[in-house]
């Protein structure tokens, strides 16, 4: 219903795109948003020096110690990733890299030349909803401290921060920190499962699918201010979708290589295993009192 | 999509890891601050003066000589390129990606910006290694030989300049390359003195390997020496990353993996020596399977696949992987590229094959043509003594060698910039050193 919604909005949206310029079978050009690169070195020295500064402020704090038990070569996990639904999820990623192509990314496209304040705004109206999904999943992981920081930003930046358009709240030094029903999953031991790869959507194991369909039906029971029922609620998800695929630069079969499928479940699947530890840690070591977001 | 989100913010860090080590061999003598200079680049704050806006047009275009497609490389039927528009007649610089990589890596972003900032149409091109370039215009599929290779390139540029649109007004044709593209850009503009069909006015080379199979080699030898043989070898230096960035992220309080903390990530997992050989290595090795891959495939020799039976896209690949990430350049050498080399081209034997794909083959222009210049760093991993010295008295005065930087870790800083920009417009006075 939604998802179909959600494609044929993208259908008309991808058709009824201008070519721009000149474009035969053999020949195509296409203009893309332009790039900035003044700007971009900028954030980029910002980061390096905060970077810098983080490890500083790390080694001051020495919190080595804080890590318990460290991880040995024992623990880690096999460079086999468990993917018993391989040929299925091959085809799904191959049509996921055709949708990408010839819908999402020149959508995403388009959006991104909407001025850069617009933008910014959408995109914090979107992270400030899903701090609904966080505050519930915190409860359930009965993490109460990050749960109320995601509560607080919730408040404030829904009142200070006019329905979630600024983020006043990490300027007032509360930065968000998402989770969601995988998550949870993940904190009460349930293992990752296999490998999938879900319809437009991407890389994901058969946890972290379920998690996403079930943050998708949390706000939808949640329904916060008769948003996602309302008349404009049809736009929502697929806003949402734009916005994220016009935040994330990766680009299907970029680098041309033949392995590219194997090379992101290697990354997928080690990545969720590892943030899996972390959370796994973070609760045998006795909640370590009141732990503050590293992005400070 | 917060998955891909994710996923975006981990191909990051791979590619922190890997852009800057992009392919090259070194030679495994390098110093630390050479190699860390390798995987990390020029830090942000020494990169030259950057424009604030640069337009991008992404063509694709279908080649009338490519070979007919496999069926496994279904994403690579047209050639990509990246193409930025003056909006005044203007010279056109063509800029040439290094070993493996797409047309589009941070680095050309980085020499577009720079180019367009100082006035320049600019062209970015893959390397002629590079899958998508293999299979959309290479006319052997058969990846590694230099002057072949810069034929597919100079025939591509061609065919691209022809179709790009009419208001596009260019007055004069620079070309540069990075890495293997250095070369290829001297290349090229050696083919073209001859053909005169894009009438190409300088080259720039910068960090040119002088010899691609030697260097090569010293690459292979460094993966023996920092990642072992063999699985065993891979599956260590695996086992020792996972366990530091499983162990940074335990201690860092952040349980999900995000953009904002992939430097630190990355300053925890690679630490020592070791560790950037072993990346810079690894990096290689990839770049190289694909090579491999589609060389076997395209000549039919039955190393990887079974030419009777053509992989379809839907099969796993585990096995195949595995397999390639075992095989050096050497393999490569000896079982695909010599013996289709030497079947098609008559009266040739493995060291003339060796011998024609070192820069000598241009060695006369480069000497007396005052229109070849080169960038490159005393602490290149990808040089050795004596090809350094090779390059030095090759081009004499048209040369920057640099202190620092190992391969292509100073690009983008404001003094490579600087005279890279002065020599692409003949204005290059020597070092001032």
């Amino acid at each position: 219903m939604r998802v179909a919604r959600f494609v044929a909005l993208l259908a008309v949206a991808g058709a009824s795109l201008p070519t721009g310029g000149c474009a035969s079978r053999d020949f195509s050009i296409r203009s893309l948003p332009a790039e900035t690169p003044a700007a971009d070195n900028a954030a980029a020295i910002k980061e390096f020096q905060d970077t810098q500064a983080l490890a500083a402020a790390r080694a001051n704090a020495a919190t080595a110690a804080a890590i318990g038990q460290p991880l040995t070569a024992a623990d880690v996990p096999s460079m086999q990733s468990y993917d018993p639904w391989e040929r299925m999820n091959r085809f799904t990623y191959r049509f996921n890299a055709r949708f990408d192509e010839a819908i999402l990314l020149p959508v995403a496209d388009e959006y991104r030349r909407l001025p850069s304040p617009l933008r910014t705004g959408i995109h914090n109206f979107f992270a400030n909803l899903s701090e609904i999904v966080s505050v519930v999943n915190y409860s359930a992981q009965l993490r109460p401290a990050p749960g109320v920081r995601a509560l607080g930003r919730l408040v404030i930046n829904s009142t200070l921060g006019i329905g979630g358009l600024f983020d006043v709240a990490t300027k007032m030094h509360i930065p968000g920190a998402r989770t969601g029903f995988g998550a949870t999953l993940a904190r009460w031991g349930m293992h990752p499962g296999p490998y999938l790869v879900m319809p437009m959507l991407g890389p994901a194991t058969l946890r972290d699918g379920c998690g996403f369909l079930a943050d998708f039906g949390t706000d939808y029971a949640i329904n916060p201010v008769n948003l996602y029922r309302g008349t404009a609620g049809w736009a929502l998800t697929p806003l949402d979708g734009v916005d994220i695929r016009a935040n994330t630069s990766f680009r299907y079969y970029s680098t041309g290589s033949p392995f590219e499928y194997d090379a992101v479940r290697f990354l997928y699947v080690r990545k969720t295993l590892i943030e899996d530890d972390a959370l796994r840690m973070w609760h045998s070591s006795g909640n370590r009192a009141a732990p503050t977001p590293a992005a400070q | 999509m917060r998955v891909i989100r994710s996923l975006g913010a981990l191909l990051m860090l791979t590619q922190l890891l890997a852009a800057h080590a992009s392919a090259e061999p070194p030679t495994g003598l390098a110093d630390s601050a050479a190699l860390r200079a390798t995987v990390y680049g020029a830090p942000p704050q020494d990169i030259a003066p950057l424009p604030a806006r640069v337009p991008l047009d992404e063509i694709d275009i279908t080649l009338p000589w490519a070979r007919p497609l496999p069926a496994v490389l279904w994403f690579d039927r047209r050639l990509r390129v990246w193409f930025s528009a003056q909006n005044k007649a203007a010279p056109l610089a063509i800029v040439i990606s290094g070993t493996g990589d797409d047309g589009n890596t941070a680095k050309l972003a980085l020499l577009r910006a720079t180019l367009y900032g100082a006035g320049y149409h600019v062209l970015t091109l893959p390397s002629p290694t590079n899958p998508g370039f293999i299979a959309a215009a290479s006319s052997t599929g058969v990846a590694g030989d230099l002057m072949q290779d810069s034929r597919d390139l100079y025939a591509a540029a061609q065919e691209i300049i022809a179709h790009l649109p009419t208001k596009v007004r260019i007055t004069d044709v620079d070309v540069l390359g990075y890495s293997l593209g250095g070369s290829h850009a001297a290349v090229l503009k050696s083919i073209d003195s001859v053909e005169h069909r894009l009438k190409i006015h300088r080259a720039v080379m910068i960090n040119p390997p002088v010899s691609l199979f030697a260097a090569m080699n010293r690459l292979d030898q460094l993966f023996a020496l920092s990642v072992g043989s063999g699985e065993e070898g891979i599956n260590r230096v695996y086992q020792r990353l996972y366990v530091r960035l499983a162990n940074f992220y335990r201690s860092s309080e952040q349980v999900r993996i995000e953009g904002t903390n992939l430097l630190a990530a990355a300053g925890a997992v690679l630490r020592t020596d070791a560790d950037f050989s072993a990346a810079i290595a690894l990096t290689f090795r990839i770049e190289l399977m694909n090579v491999f891959y589609t060389g076997d495939l395209y000549a039919g020799t039955g190393v990887v696949t079974d030419p009777r039976r053509p992989p379809r896209p839907g099969d796993p690949t585990d096995e195949v992987v595995r397999r390639l990430l075992g095989k050096p350049f050497s393999a490569y050498f000896e079982q695909v590229f010599a013996p289709y080399y030497l079947a098609h081209r008559p009266g040739s034997t493995r060291a003339s094959l060796i011998a024609e794909n070192r820069l000598d083959i241009i060695g006369d222009a480069l000497r007396t043509n005052a229109d070849y210049y080169a960038q490159t760093n005393a602490d290149d991993l990808i040089l050795d003594r004596a090809e350094l010295d090779w390059l030095r008295s090759t081009l004499n005065v048209r040369i920057a060698v640099y202190d620092h930087g190992g391969h292509l870790g100073n690009l983008g800083e404001r003094q490579q910039i600087a005279d890279m920009l002065d020599m692409l417009a003949g204005r290059w006075a020597g070092a001032g050193e």
